[in-house]
């Protein structure tokens, strides 16, 4: 039993992560109805970043998590400003299409650095021991990494009820035509959201960083794991990222911990998410708790 | 494609049939006899060494998984991520043919037309099942569920021992009928099998694009209300374009398998799949002609980086092999700029030059 609630314990940390990095999807989706198929190079992009800050220049790990934050903000505003500002009007094919173009750059400025070969990991900044917790142990990063989670997610909630950017960009996700007749800025929203996408996924890559060390595949398999979280939970809805995150996680640390290695199974957690995604689109395309505006066809 | 040249001032076409003619004048058609009998002719004057020929024949089988693309991208408009897994799906119908009945079975080496028709057979039905939700869905998720295709399909050859977990898998020297094809006239061998394939398969697509089953594809893409107003299914016509995208892929995946005598499940990873999208969209996704424009506009791409790295490397002196580094980096960049300033493709630019020399020295 104990080892089934270890399970539940590092799925719901794997699974917060995801939530994370999968919020940051649903905030591009939402305001201007683009897949960013090159979000797993920007998680990873976020953890280099920050890597690089405290290990190469000297920073300390504190000051350069919230520097790397930053630095990733705006790259992704950027990002938007450079490549996608002029698409704004274009079918929406073809800017999926350019986030594909990204992801492939991106991949290639990677390799570039010594990130794309070799492994690096952030220098030991919490107390190695593990928390044991009625049979259930997790270490301080694992712990940690959850507490930020939970924060983030809280703030970016807060944000978008109470701020009037966060109003804004609601606005703009329900209505464009609308929002740009009360004097909102449509594509300032476009770079907002793609911003503070890129703020959500450097976190999430800082944490992942911060727990299993950096490796560019790793980081990037991550990245492409969002898809399926964000199918499962709606492509629009925040709290179906957040909620299909941890149920992701969950499936997969329980595939890893009951099916590998009982039916000459191994390495499941990495394609069950792909099956259940294909089920999904089947099924309940809509999701957990999408709008269930998608139209047949 | 023939140039329509009585288009130039105006509509003189009496009937839809004549519009419909591949060739409109005796000049297009001596012309392109011309040019296809160049290409089967030319190496009896040049003989080119194995690397170049081998370069020629990538090119070429690119070239088949590209018309296949373009059907589903271009012509129906649905993003497919995943189309190297579908090449890898013809290609690994040969390697268990080779696994089951040995590498130099009788079949393997002498049936192997009817194997390459197989494994497009193949790939079409596994199209058609990773196009099932297109009855549902629209292009966005389709983008997904074929990403997500791509990944169940590297996870289960890794997984698999049939398939020697991704390690190469060896298809034996196939015959003629003047004997065995050794090692010498091996890629001449497979330049005119693969010749023959593109010719088959272009004018399979443009006699596909002027039948019914064509036009349905682009005008489920223009307006899928309006073709479904007029009798199309707009869901099964999607199906069925990743059908024919999964044929062309399959058939590419063989003669892969063939050419190279093994396969690997490097050759269809993700990032082939990005360079098959890039080929796609450099050559002008929606026209025929683009699909033969890309895959040679990127690979000789691939070869320049290739050699740019190679040399860059050595002032660098460092461990890292730069060559990873610049293909991904060159290929999105080309995507990119391709998309944002000429999103119609070297087939554009093609175009333009055709209608420029036929009215020189005049300006219109």
């Amino acid at each position: 039993m104990s080892y089934f609630f270890q399970l539940v314990a590092s799925g719901i940390v794997v699974g917060s992560i995801y939530a994370l990095a999968g919020l940051g999807f649903v905030l591009i989706y939402k305001s201007s109805k683009v897949l960013n198929i090159a979000h797993g190079q920007i998680i990873a992009a976020g953890a280099f970043i920050t890597y690089a800050l405290t290990g190469w220049v000297g920073i300390p790990i504190y000051l350069s998590f919230f520097l790397g934050l930053a630095i990733t903000f705006f790259l992704a505003m950027s990002v938007e400003r450079i490549f996608l500002r002029r698409l704004i009007g274009e079918p929406i094919i073809s800017v999926i299409m350019v986030t594909i173009g990204l992801m492939s750059i991106l991949d290639g400025l990677i390799f570039l650095t010594p990130f794309g070969s070799v492994n690096f990991s952030f220098p030991k900044f919490l107390p190695t021991t593990l928390i044991a917790f009625g049979g259930v142990s997790i270490s301080w990063t694992q712990l940690v990494g959850v507490l930020v989670t939970a924060i983030m997610i809280t703030g970016f909630s807060l944000f978008f009820k109470k701020s009037t950017v966060g109003i804004s960009m609601r606005a703009v996700s329900d209505d464009q035509m609308a929002s740009m007749s009360i004097g909102i800025s449509v594509p300032r929203v476009f770079g907002l959201a793609w911003a503070t996408a890129g703020l959500s996924a450097a976190a999430a890559g800082c944490i992942i960083g911060n727990i299993t060390g950096l490796n560019f595949e790793t980081l990037q398999a991550f990245g492409i794991t969002v898809f399926p979280v964000v199918i499962l939970g709606g492509l629009d809805s925040i709290l179906g990222a957040v909620a299909a995150g941890i149920i992701m996680g969950l499936i997969q640390q329980f595939a890893s911990g009951y099916l590998d290695g009982n039916f000459g199974l191994s390495g499941t957690a990495e394609v069950l998410p792909y099956i259940i995604l294909l089920i999904i689109l089947l099924f309940k395309p809509h999701g957990l708790f999408g709008i269930h505006e998608i139209e047949r066809v | 494609m023939a140039t329509n040249r009585w288009l130039a001032t105006g509509n003189y076409f009496t009937s839809y049939k004549d519009e419909q003619r591949i060739y409109f004048t005796h000049l297009d058609r001596t012309i392109f006899s011309a040019f296809l009998t160049l290409l089967f002719v030319w190496p009896f004057f040049f003989s080119l060494s194995n690397k170049y020929m081998l370069v020629i024949d990538n090119i070429l089988i690119a070239m088949v998984a590209v018309i296949g693309l373009n059907i589903v991208t271009g012509f129906a408009g649905l993003i497919s991520i995943g189309h190297a897994a579908f090449v890898g799906i013809g290609a690994y119908t040969i390697a268990s043919f080779c696994r089951v009945i040995g590498d130099s079975h009788v079949i393997v080496t002498h049936v192997w037309p009817l194997l390459i028709l197989v494994a497009g057979f193949v790939g079409a039905i596994f199209g058609a099942i990773v196009g099932l939700p297109a009855m549902r869905l629209k292009h966005l998720y389709l983008a997904i569920a074929t990403l997500s295709f791509q990944m169940i399909f590297t996870w289960t050859i890794n997984f698999m021992n049939f398939f020697d977990q991704g390690q190469t898998i060896s298809v034996g020297r196939v015959f003629w009928f003047s004997g065995k094809v050794g090692r010498k006239e091996h890629y001449l061998f497979w330049y005119y099998v693969i010749l023959v394939v593109i010719v088959l398969c272009g004018f399979m697509v443009r006699n596909l694009l002027r039948t019914r089953y064509g036009r349905c594809l682009s005008a489920v893409r223009d307006n899928d209300r309006a073709a479904d107003a007029m009798g199309i299914h707009p869901g099964l016509t999607k199906v069925y374009a990743f059908a024919l995208a999964g044929f062309f892929a399959g058939v590419a995946g063989a003669l892969h398998a063939y050419l190279y005598r093994g396969v690997g499940i490097e050759s269809f990873s993700l990032h082939e799949s990005i360079a098959y999208l890039a080929m796609a969209i450099v050559g002008g996704l929606g026209t025929l002609n683009g699909s033969f424009w890309g895959p040679a506009a990127i690979m000789t791409l691939d070869l320049q980086v290739e050699t740019l790295a190679e040399k860059a490397g050595h002032l660098l002196s460092s461990n890292m092999n730069l060559a990873t580094a610049l293909k991904p980096f060159s290929f999105g960049l080309v995507i990119v700029l391709f998309l944002m300033f000429e999103p119609r493709g070297i087939a554009n630019w093609w175009r333009i030059v055709r209608s420029y020399t036929k009215l020189w020295p005049f300006r219109y």
